[in-house]
């Protein structure tokens, strides 16, 4: 058994060789006394523990540890064994107490280990964190260093704003000490300083130069104002001289004060009316003495008028909007009273008109006022004809001839003067709720569209259709018109003439048909020879006709279809006899007669009714004077055109009854053959022998 | 001066009087001539078409061909179309017509008889054989003229007429010629004799003579067969006998006289101076009246030269040249518009 023991403690031992005092309990116990015994403090003891090793210390840990263990169970050996072996005993308790010691050392070694560990990791933490904040902190300076960097590099200098000269002047102009060539070339910096201060200098001369020439202007226009001072002073003068010679003038009756008034007032005339004024009393003086014009009317209305400016729609709008909304409250008499009003501002004239006298050779005079009409855009004309005292005319079937609602109808062709020229107008009326503006003629005049070529007014044809917009107001309605000088000049000669033309023509027709009244067709001496000495037919009676009755006649339908008739022509009926025979013609002038032939409508009474529709030869008759008439005229005399072919139709009525086949041969014949005809018929249709050839005195056909 | 010409072609629509109207040799289209000496050629293949316009109505062209008158009559040959009237007889190809470039071919002039004579040539015809081509023309000198087309000469004379001569025909191959005068009197003429061999004077026949409407006659025709005579005009218009000289069946408009007459298959169309073409029979019973837009007819005639353009017109006293395609209607009418000058 206790060798048992001997090997244990010797095992025990050997295995705690590599720590010295350990090697046996005797040992430890002098280790621990000597230790004691040296003085050890606990402070030794930290540093011991830190200069042994831990690792054998857990060695000899557990070497302490078995031999407790076989020390206990060597104790309880004895004890079973031999149980008065108390020495034995005493022995390995001693052992035993010495490697208790030695255990308990080792925990405190233990834990002081424990405590330097964690005092070590508690310092490399506090560390840790240091380099940790340190890192932040440059960190956050390199990115505050990259943002100034970017600042730095966004910057724009203010010379980028400035237009510099291009590079290539700015080598050539600038002199050699700014431009620096050598330096700059290469430098584009210093270029560009170079350049600026190149700018710098043109803008100081440039600015120096400006104030310069200020400086002279400001002398210059004082210079012109004292002159314009001194210009003033003479006004007074010279008028007190005029007004010297105003006397004198008279007396001489040269009238230029009143030519230079009248021109004054021409400044206040609306831009229409001015260009129609300029150009007639331009082509008075030119061409046309017999021509007079004038302004009349309130000269202070217009100067005034000149100042306020206008402004129609939107007022009229709202004067509409108003209307509709007072209209429950207000009697119909106000509402009544307002419409009138607008029909007056829609039609205001202005105050100024042109008075246009064209006077004849026999002293009758045309009379012509011009009016504008502000809000429409366009001129109009009223007409008066002043008859000279010796030309007294009565005429019953042309009395309207004259009337000045009718005289110039047809001055152009289709040109009534019912409806306004300017396109615009239809939808301003339309707007206003008036009606179209041939109901308010008698209130404005008419405007005939040569009074707008006339004024250089020139509107869009009617033929040309407007297409609408959806509210029924055309675009082309808004934009203004303005008058031309040059309209009007290409126009007024024609138009003047046309007028002088209108007026002789219509004075001779009237005496042609007062004549025609009496039964005599007054046939001038130039034409008499064409026809032949005698003539047995006569006019028996000359009257007026309407077109209305012209419709009921079944043979004049094609010619009313034709659309050679219209509602506006002037018709006559002339009824010419011979014997029991009768003949009936329609004669259809046109406003402008004699410039467009007269149409003549036949049918004859002759023991049966005969018309272009039932007899070839009336076709033929009616033929001779409506297709054969420019031998009846010349252009010296066209106003002799209708007695003209009244006397040819006479003589083809003749000509007409004399060939026509009897009845019958029993009964003897009423109207003999008198003339000279080689042949009574000729041709297919047996045309008759109506043109008169007046060298042989003899009849013939027209071939 | 636009309206100024506008309304001189209107009054010489107005007064407008078609006297002749002729077939092309290929029935495509017609030529019209009128007392203004002009001709309008009208497309029937364009008027007739399903979508014809207002427009294809009117002439393709026209062109003016006596300064001093009308064209009275046209003939045609299968190359010609020949015009007579107040001035020498006019030859133009139809092939230059129809390429709008007309040119004359050839002329002929009656010969003069004074100074003071200007004889009107109021009917013309051509007679054609494997051996000759004769033209004669009845004129107002009172004579039918004849002449060689091949050589251009001057063959002779038929007189016996006392006033000028309407209308003319060929019958019997060319051996016979009638001759219808304003004097009344319709002369069948024996060619080759060159001299009357018979005269018909229905004036004088109490069956057809209307003294109140005259004695002259100018509706005239034969029919194929040459046994029937149509004469007519003052006279009432009747069928002759041509063997007889008898008239055998008359054809009553009162008042109105024929200037024109054809036989159409077992009828008789004819008209004259009322707005009306008449259909008969041969027996002389009226079958129809269609009423037509000239008020007096001086031309009808048929187009056998085209089967699909075979169509009636009628042509007068009117601007409008009336177009039958069922000969008892109007289905529609040409204008005759002035050419432009």
């Amino acid at each position: 058994m206790s060798k048992e023991v001997k090997d244990g403690k010797k095992r025990l031992l050997k295995a705690e060789t590599p720590v010295p005092g350990l090697t046996d309990s005797k040992k430890l116990r002098q280790e621990i006394i000597s230790k004691n015994q040296e003085g050890w403090t606990i402070a030794s003891e930290e540093d011991d523990a830190l200069l042994r090793d831990p690792l054998t210390d857990l060695q000899s840990f557990q070497a302490s540890c078995n031999f407790l263990k076989s020390a206990i169970r060597d104790i309880k050996n004895v004890k079973s064994s031999r149980p008065d072996a108390v020495g034995e005993i005493n022995s390995i308790r001693t052992d035993a107490t010495i490697h208790f010691i030695h255990m308990k050392k080792l925990n405190r070694l233990a834990h002081f280990r424990c405590r330097k560990v964690r005092e070590t990791t508690n310092e490399a933490k506090h560390k840790i964190d240091q380099c940790h904040l340190q890192l932040q902190n440059l960190l956050y300076e390199a990115m505050h260093l990259e943002k100034e960097i970017t600042k730095c590099m966004e910057f724009k200098s203010k010379d980028e704003e400035i237009e510099l000269v291009s590079v290539e002047e700015f080598y050539q102009d600038a002199p050699a000490t700014i431009t620096n060539e050598s330096v700059t070339k290469n430098d584009p910096h210093l270029q560009m300083l170079g350049r600026l201060e190149w700018e710098l200098e043109l803008r100081k001369n440039l600015a120096s130069k400006l104030t310069a020439t200020k400086k002279n202007k400001e002398q210059l226009s004082q210079e012109i104002q004292s002159k314009q001072d001194y210009l003033e002073t003479l006004q007074p003068k010279l008028s007190a001289i005029l007004q010297a010679t105003r006397p004198v003038q008279d007396y001489l009756s040269m009238p230029y004060n009143a030519i230079q008034e009248e021109h004054q007032m021409a400044q206040h005339l609306p831009q229409p009316l001015y260009v129609l004024y300029m150009q007639t009393s331009a082509f008075k003086d030119a061409c046309d003495k017999c021509l007079k014009v004038s302004i009349t009317g309130d000269v202070d209305a217009a100067k005034s008028l000149a100042t306020w400016n206008f402004e129609p729609d939107e007022e009229s709008d709202s004067d509409q909007e108003d209307l509709e909304k007072q209209e429950t409250k207000r009697h119909r008499r106000v509402s009544a009273e307002q419409s009138q009003e607008k029909k007056n501002k829609i039609f205001r004239k202005h105050p100024l008109s042109v008075n246009l006298t064209i006077s004849n050779e026999d002293g009758t005079e045309l009379e012509l006022t011009f009016c504008y009409l502000l809000e429409l855009n366009i001129i109009t004309v009223t007409v008066k004809v002043n008859l000279s005292e010796k030309g007294t005319l009565s005429s019953i079937t042309g009395g309207d001839l004259l009337s000045p609602d009718l005289i110039l109808d047809e001055l152009y062709p289709g040109d009534f003067g019912n409806d306004s020229p300017n396109p615009a107008n239809h939808y301003e009326l339309k707007k206003h709720g008036l009606l179209d503006l041939s109901t308010y003629i008698p209130l404005v005049g008419r405007p005939y569209l040569w009074c707008q070529l006339m004024g250089g007014l020139q509107f869009l044809k009617k033929e040309i259709s407007l297409a609408e917009d959806a509210d029924g107001f055309s675009n082309i309605a808004r934009i203004p018109v303005q008058a031309k000088h040059s309209i009007c000049a290409a126009n007024i000669q024609k138009t003047i003439s046309l007028l002088r033309q209108r007026i002789s023509s219509r004075l001779s027709l009237l005496q042609q048909l007062s004549s025609l009244e009496r039964g005599i067709i007054p046939v001038s001496v130039d034409f008499v020879k064409q026809f032949p000495a005698k003539i047995n037919a006569h006019l028996s009676t000359w009257s007026r006709c309407t077109w209305e009755d012209l419709q009921t006649l079944a043979h004049a339908k094609r010619f009313l279809k034709s659309g050679l008739i219209r509602s506006s022509s002037i018709i006559f009926q002339a009824v010419i006899d011979r014997g029991s025979a009768k003949m009936n013609a329609h004669v259809v002038l046109t406003a402008d007669y004699p410039q467009v032939p007269p149409l003549f409508i036949l049918d004859i009474v002759w023991q049966t009714q005969r018309t272009a529709l039932t007899d070839i030869f009336v076709m033929e008759m009616e033929e001779e004077v409506n297709l054969h008439y420019q031998e009846l005229s010349s252009s010296t005399q066209q106003n002799q055109l209708l007695p003209n072919q009244l006397q040819r139709l006479l003589m083809c009525f003749d000509v007409y009854l004399e060939t026509d086949t009897p009845a019958s041969t029993l009964v003897p014949v009423e109207i003999p053959k008198e003339k000279i005809m080689p042949r009574t018929s000729r041709g297919p249709a047996r045309s008759k022998p109506f043109k008169y050839l007046p060298e042989l005195g003899i009849f013939t056909q027209r071939y | 001066m636009h309206l100024k010409e506008s309304r001189q072609a209107c009054l010489y629509m107005l007064h407008n009087v078609v006297y002749d109207t002729k077939f092309s040799p290929c029935g495509k289209y017609l030529a019209a001539a009128n007392k203004f000496g002009d001709i309008a050629l009208f497309s029937l293949t364009a008027a007739l078409s399903p979508d014809a316009s207002d427009e294809s109505k009117c002439p393709i062209f026209s062109f003016h061909v006596y300064d001093q008158g009308g064209i009275y009559s046209l003939c045609s040959t299968d190359i010609f179309l020949i015009c007579a009237g107040e001035g020498d007889i006019q030859a133009y190809k139809w092939s230059d017509i129809i390429a709008k470039n007309p040119k004359v071919a050839w002329s002929l002039s009656i010969p003069k008889k004074g100074v003071f004579s200007h004889a009107e040539i109021n009917s013309c015809v051509i007679h054609q054989d494997s051996s000759s081509m004769v033209l004669y023309a009845g004129a107002g000198d009172h004579l039918v003229h004849s002449w060689d087309i091949e050589n251009g000469s001057y063959l002779n004379s038929f007189s016996g007429h006392t006033d000028y001569i309407h209308s003319i025909v060929t019958k019997d191959d060319g051996k016979n010629l009638i001759s219808a005068s304003e004097d009344g009197t319709a002369v069948i003429w024996d060619v080759r004799l060159k001299e009357a061999a018979q005269v018909v004077k229905p004036f004088e026949n109490e069956k057809c003579a209307r003294p109140h409407i005259g004695k002259w006659l100018k509706c005239l025709t034969v029919d194929e067969d040459n046994y029937w005579l149509l004469l007519g005009g003052g006279p009432t218009l009747a069928t002759w006998h041509l063997k007889t000289l008898t008239p055998t069946a008359t054809y009553e408009t009162p008042g109105v006289a024929q200037h024109v007459a054809l036989f159409h298959e077992d009828k008789i169309l004819s008209a004259g101076s009322s707005n009306h073409l008449n259909h008969w029979s041969i027996a002389g019973e009226h079958k129809m009246a269609v009423p037509v837009n000239p008020s007096s007819i001086f031309s009808i005639d048929i187009n056998h030269n085209s089967k699909s353009n075979k169509v009636l017109t009628v042509a007068g006293s009117s601007d409008k040249i009336d177009v039958c395609s069922n000969f008892g209607y109007t289905a529609f009418s040409l204008t005759f518009v002035p050419p432009l000058s």
